[in-house]
């Protein structure tokens, strides 16, 4: 059956691996909250710098995903992993600075405006793997969770093999990162609609 | 059998395939120069919507496309459970509101026509149509929904031309995709839609049927092709291989071909790597410019124009052969009897789909 074998929660202020915070906001420090969680994490890849938002919570959420759960480049063509994400806002909060770039006297920002489409992130996650499989990047009013399971039964009959699935929201008021992979095996978290539901959440407090 | 047909093209050539098709086989383009409009206000050309301005021109050309399609099919399927309608698209209503692009028209969309389902978005920047189109047909054949309406729409904003400008990625002139002298895209805006469905019944005029494709990632670079054409080589390769089609039955290429001289390039290569160089191929960005999300539509609603008249439509804008690996570009229109053709779309994020059409 069809399993969650790894996940990942970035929010505001805590970034989780499998339901254990990993990383904790520092209001102290002058980094971004994702370059905080980069540096904690010792991850070693310059272009992090270079990314917009939502490049960065694609390229940390994978990275630790791939950090607990190892074998997933190994046990896979390099085509067979498919990633689909999904999120409202599209690529709004790098727009905006788009936008900014060029109004009041500034011009439009080369660097800025390659990021300014959703699914730049896969391309990132891609390159980094050196995975070719397929790629699909959706903008949903909400995360619906019946969204990846249909759109999984499609890819699984196609070809692909494992699914790297992701919800990703980065506003300037809001983080909401949801990455899980999705791999067949005996037993372990069925990848079901209130399973998702439910590790979508986890780590939420009533306080935020 | 996945059918495709109410082929549906809105923009500046005409507000139906067929008024777009007598343009066509004119080779008439709808490319013209638009003063002032450049970052430094200098003129650059645009394939522009006549009429179309003001607020919410994204919800209205989606809106108008598909009542046009309405007019091609069984109107009940509309408001069925049975029916999704996706939406192809890059930066939606951007104009409109730059923090959530597609909500409003996705309501919109479903109040104006009673659609059962909210449409859903596919935002996969150049590849979204072709993408979109794949992922309908996958959705028809294992049987998540009966009939599925793709809508591919972008709308031409000082976003992206200046965007596209600081990457002097702008053609001086209109766009001539895998000529010697190319030097970039020309921007456009336009609309297509189609209907992907298993029952044949429902389309008022004859359906083709849609050999649906397969995506791959370049794995190489956000935003330049890939020198080897991997992820397009890989791309066509599966989508041929899933319906047993060998290259001796390919009649016709529809290429992505934008006209920038690193794109042209990599498709030439894949092309060769793929022993389809000899094909008859064109681009049809010379008409309708770059219509980013919209353009895999468009172009996929001109190849089934152009199954149905039985004839090959000029690649617009190539001269000299500019391209490392020659390719079979279409210097004239001709007529010729088209079983099975190729449409192919590459893009930013690496992205690269592709998927057949074949005459019933």
């Amino acid at each position: 059956m069809k399993v969650i074998t790894a996940y990942c929660n970035l929010r505001a202020d805590e970034c989780l691996v499998n339901g254990e915070v990993v990383a904790r906001w520092d209001a102290g420090s002058e980094d971004s909250w994702f370059k905080q969680i980069y540096k904690q994490q010792e991850l070693a890849y310059p272009k992090f710098y270079k990314m917009d938002v939502l490049s960065q919570a694609g390229y940390l959420a994978s990275e630790l995903i791939k950090r607990v759960n190892p074998g997933i480049s190994e046990a896979y063509a390099d085509d067979e992993i498919a990633l689909v994400f999904a999120n409202t806002s599209s690529s709004a909060e790098t727009d905006r600075r788009f936008i900014q770039s060029y109004e009041g006297g500034g011009s439009p920002s080369p660097s800025l405006f390659v990021y300014t489409l959703p699914n730049i992130v896969l391309g990132e996650i891609a390159i980094l793997n050196k995975w070719y499989g397929e790629n699909m990047f959706a903008v949903l009013p909400k995360f619906v969770p019946g969204f990846y399971l249909d759109y999984s039964r499609i890819l699984f009959a196609s070809g692909s093999r494992a699914l790297l699935g992701g919800w990703l929201e980065v506003t300037a008021g809001s983080t909401d990162v949801f990455l899980f992979m999705v791999e067949e095996r005996e037993s372990g978290t069925e990848f079901k609609e209130e399973n998702l539901i439910h590790l979508s959440q986890t780590g939420a407090v009533a306080a935020y | 059998m996945i059918y495709i047909g109410a082929e549906v093209i809105v923009g500046p050539l005409g507000d139906t395939a067929e008024d777009n098709w007598e343009a066509l086989s004119e080779n008439r383009s709808g490319i013209a120069p638009a003063p002032a409009v450049g970052f430094n206000k200098e003129a650059i050309h645009l394939s522009k919507i006549a009429g179309l301005s003001g607020p919410l021109r994204f919800q209205q050309l989606v809106i108008k496309a598909l009542a046009v399609l309405k007019e091609r099919i069984d109107a009940s399927i509309l408001t069925s459970d049975r029916t999704m309608v996706l939406i192809s698209s890059t930066k939606g209503a951007l104009d409109d509101n730059l923090h959530d692009p597609f909500s409003e028209t996705c309501a919109a969309v479903m109040h104006a026509f009673n659609l059962a389902h909210l449409p859903v978005v596919i935002s996969n920047a150049c590849i979204s149509g072709v993408l979109t189109l794949n992922v309908a047909g996958n959705m028809v054949g294992v049987g998540q929904y009966d009939h599925v309406i793709v809508i591919g729409c972008d709308v031409a904003s000082d976003f992206v031309l200046y965007g596209f400008q600081s990457l002097f990625a702008v053609s001086d002139k209109p766009c001539a995709p895998f000529d010697a002298a190319r030097n970039g895209i020309t921007l456009g805006e336009g609309c297509g839609a189609a209907l992907v469905s298993g029952t044949q019944s429902v389309f008022k005029n004859r359906p083709l049927e849609l050999l649906t494709g397969t995506s791959a990632n370049d794995a190489n670079h956000i935003s330049g092709p890939s020198r080897t054409g991997e992820g397009l080589v890989r791309s066509v390769m599966k989508t041929m291989n899933k319906h047993g089609v060998g290259a001796e039955e390919i009649d016709f290429i529809c290429a992505h071909g934008t006209g920038t001289v690193f794109n042209d390039e990599m498709e030439a290569i894949a092309f060769g790597r793929l022993s389809l160089s000899d094909k008859p191929l064109n681009s049809l960005k010379g008409y309708f410019g770059h219509t980013l999300g919209a353009a895999g539509v468009i172009e996929t609603a001109v190849c089934m124009q152009m199954m149905r008249n039985g004839m090959l439509i000029k690649s617009l804008g190539y001269r000299d052969a500019g391209t490392s690996v020659p390719l079979n570009i279409i210097l004239e229109n001709e007529p010729k009897k088209l079983r099975t053709i190729l449409k192919t779309a590459s893009g930013f994020g690496g992205g690269n789909a592709s998927l057949m059409i074949r005459n019933l």
